[in-house]
């Protein structure tokens, strides 16, 4: 059909602009070359819809423009006549340009509808082309047919879609029945996002869950203890002291000897106490030679227990030490006395050479009975603070 | 950040396996060395500098030791390379692992294949014909046991690929990118909200499940505005089919796949062209 084939190749220079290009190219009475675009099936469907389209056209086959091979058809003198009618053309063009305009603005309507609105628009279209004669109206019809094509192609799909029904807002809702989550309808649609992050993380892992046992997917390998040898954490600490030494010694002010003092930081207060304890005792026994002192005079702390505890412990390394011992007079109470260097030597008393244990427990209780029986009201070892 | 499978401590049994085979095999070939250099306490950088300035191979007779110390570190380099799930180069591996051992490559990676299927279960495929790049896939199907630990590791999105791909198959093949969103948006994922558990989903679902070569994420011309969409990637046809897929969507609805019919019969056209023996199961080619 010659007359098919001009429909095709009249260019279509898209639909919503079907000036322009469209009638310059037409005014030079040439066949325009181009390509019919308009929207990303349109080309597809052209070749698809060529039978269909042939026979659209073939209902008006009486028209032929006057410029294309017309040698060869059956040209009505007739027709030829009616070309000369310039108002009537333009009156076509207008029509069809209504019938492409509206189509295009009733696009929704006519694709998701089971409407016949796209059948009446093109029954118009037929109408239309009865009267036409010259390419530009000819040019006009072939964009609509374009058009009208897309949408039928959208409508068949719509159609396809509609045999096998996937619905997604179902899907949605299946999905949280699926997972437990049991919504009310017509509450909240936004779900999800609006609720408990507990509820969101309990999906998504219910849906993992189903969804790995349809997947062969290989789970990703990781070392059981990390990928680096394992080293004990201890350097991280040494490092930081190291950096700090380092520093210092940058500095160049701090002399070696402080750091080493800076590390056995914890040990020496318990020496300076002792030291300090030792030094009191000494003293009194200075003042008060051949006098031993009653241990529990000398500890007790009449004001404070937890003092008191501090004492008998700092007490305990001064004994251990052999500064002074710790032994029971005629009234079986404990007293301190002090040991001389030159006595150590000696040997004098077997039992006071013995190593001996002996542990202290002193409750609440008791330390309360010992002050008041000893009538205690000031402690001997002062505080340093 | 990945880095090269040798550097990483094994277990102290295998380290001084291989440093006794790097030192027995020490007078040998130099390109031994390179196993030598990453099973010595020194990893790291070091090491890395020293397989790079590695000396000019040396052709000769490669002994037993040589070549099950390359095949050992060819096995953990594809499954360390593995975990990112994108799939891996063939350059890569002659790069970083097979060196002068190129020759033998084929059989080399015959041979870690072979291993990765008998002591791991997984099958090294090529993701697609000719195209040099491989993934490693499970060839033990899931079991209703597993169902705790399966997938445990980082973050779950399996899920979301699932819900992806079942949206993409059961609308035909190909979806927009605008109507994916529209139905992730009513499972609180949206495009530029930050998400709990996937962090960015438009950067998980149109980057990340790309380059994993799940998904396939094309413009579609002539739109305005501009508009993308989704098709299945080939590891998808891989690790998963249309048939599993229809069920996953089938399983829940609470229905059966059969409700489908059009995208049943896709799926069974499908399930009949995998089990035809010569376009059947992808193999590794050399």
């Amino acid at each position: 059909m010659q007359l098919a084939e001009c429909q095709l190749s009249a260019p279509v220079a898209g639909m919503s602009d079907e000036k322009g290009s469209l009638r310059g190219g037409v005014e030079k009475g040439e066949e325009p070359a181009g390509t019919i675009a308009g929207s990303v099936f349109s080309v597809k469907r052209v070749e698809d819809e060529e039978e269909p389209m042939k026979v659209e056209v073939a209902v008006g086959a009486d028209g032929c423009p006057d410029d294309l091979s017309c040698q060869e058809a059956d040209i009505d003198p007739y027709l030829l006549g009616l070309a000369d009618d310039e108002e009537k053309c333009r009156k076509i063009r207008r029509q069809y340009r209504q019938l492409i305009y509206s189509v295009q603005q009733n696009r929704d309507d006519i694709v998701n509808m089971a409407s016949d609105t796209l059948t009446e628009a093109l029954e118009e279209a037929n109408v239309l082309f009865d009267g036409v004669s010259r390419t530009r109206e000819a040019a006009l019809d072939a964009q609509f047919l374009v058009l009208a094509s897309d949408l039928g192609k959208e409508k068949a799909k719509q159609l396809n879609c509609d045999m096998s029904f996937f619905n997604q807002v179902a899907f949605c809702d299946f999905l949280f029945i699926f997972v437990g989550l049991n919504w009310m309808e017509d509450d909240e649609r936004d779900e999800l996002s609006g609720c408990d992050d507990n509820i969101a993380l309990s999906f998504w892992e219910t849906v993992q869950k189903e969804a790995t046992s349809w997947i062969v997917q290989a789970e990703t390998f990781h070392f059981i203890f990390g990928s680096f040898k394992s080293k004990p954490s201890a350097p991280k600490p040494r490092l930081e002291h190291q950096k700090k030494a380092h520093k210092m010694e940058e500095n160049g002010a701090m002399p070696t000897k402080l750091r080493k003092l800076d590390l056995s930081n914890n040990q020496e207060a318990t020496e300076k106490e002792v030291e300090r304890i030792l030094g009191l005792l000494q003293t009194y026994f200075r003042k008060y030679p051949d006098t031993p002192v009653s241990y529990f005079e000398f500890v007790i702390d009449p004001n404070s227990f937890s003092r008191t505890v501090e004492n008998i412990f700092y007490v305990s390394f001064i004994i251990r030490d052999g500064f002074a011992r710790i032994r029971l007079d005629q009234d079986r109470l404990p007293i301190l006395e002090p040991i001389n260097i030159n006595q150590v030597g000696e040997g004098n008393d077997p039992s006071s050479h013995g190593r001996r244990q002996g542990v202290i427990s002193l409750s609440l209780q008791d330390w309360k009975n010992i002050v008041a029986t000893f009538e205690i009201s000031e402690a001997m070892i002062t505080n340093s603070y | 950040m990945l880095q090269k499978p040798r550097n990483r401590g094994r277990p102290n049994t295998q380290a001084e396996r291989e440093r006794d085979w790097a030192r027995g095999a020490a007078e040998e070939a130099p390109s031994t060395s390179r196993g030598a250099g990453g099973s010595q306490e020194a990893r790291g950088t070091s090491s890395q500098g020293g397989r790079r300035a590695e000396a000019s191979p040396e052709v000769g007779p490669r002994s037993q030791q040589q070549l099950e110390l390359k095949v050992a570190e060819l096995v953990q380099f594809l499954l360390i390379k593995d975990q990112k799930k994108i799939p891996i180069k063939r350059t890569d591996i002659v790069k970083h692992v097979i060196g002068d051992y190129k020759d033998i490559f084929p059989d080399l990676l015959k041979l870690a294949a072979e291993r990765l299927e008998y002591v791991f279960g997984y099958k090294l495929v090529e993701l697609e014909p000719k195209s040099n790049t491989y993934i490693l896939i499970n060839t033990l199907e899931p079991v209703e046991e597993d169902a705790e630990v399966r997938g445990d590791q980082g973050t779950p999105t399996t899920g979301l690929l699932m819900i992806v791909l079942g949206l993409i198959f059961m609308k035909g093949n190909t979806i927009k990118e605008t109507e994916v969103w529209d139905f992730l948006r009513r499972l609180g994922v949206y495009p530029t909200k930050k998400h709990l558990v996937f962090g960015d989903p438009k950067k998980l679902i149109t980057e990340e499940f790309v380059r994993q070569r799940y998904l396939e994420y094309r413009r579609i011309p002539h739109t305005d505005p501009v508009d993308y969409e989704f098709q299945w990637g080939p590891r998808t046809n891989l690790e998963t089919s249309k048939m599993k897929v229809l069920k996953f969507v089938a399983k829940v609805h609470n229905q059966d796949p059969k409700d489908w019919p059009a995208q049943y019969c896709e799926a069974l056209a499908d399930e009949e062209a995998r089990a035809r023996p010569e376009t059947g199961g992808p193999t590794p080619s050399s």
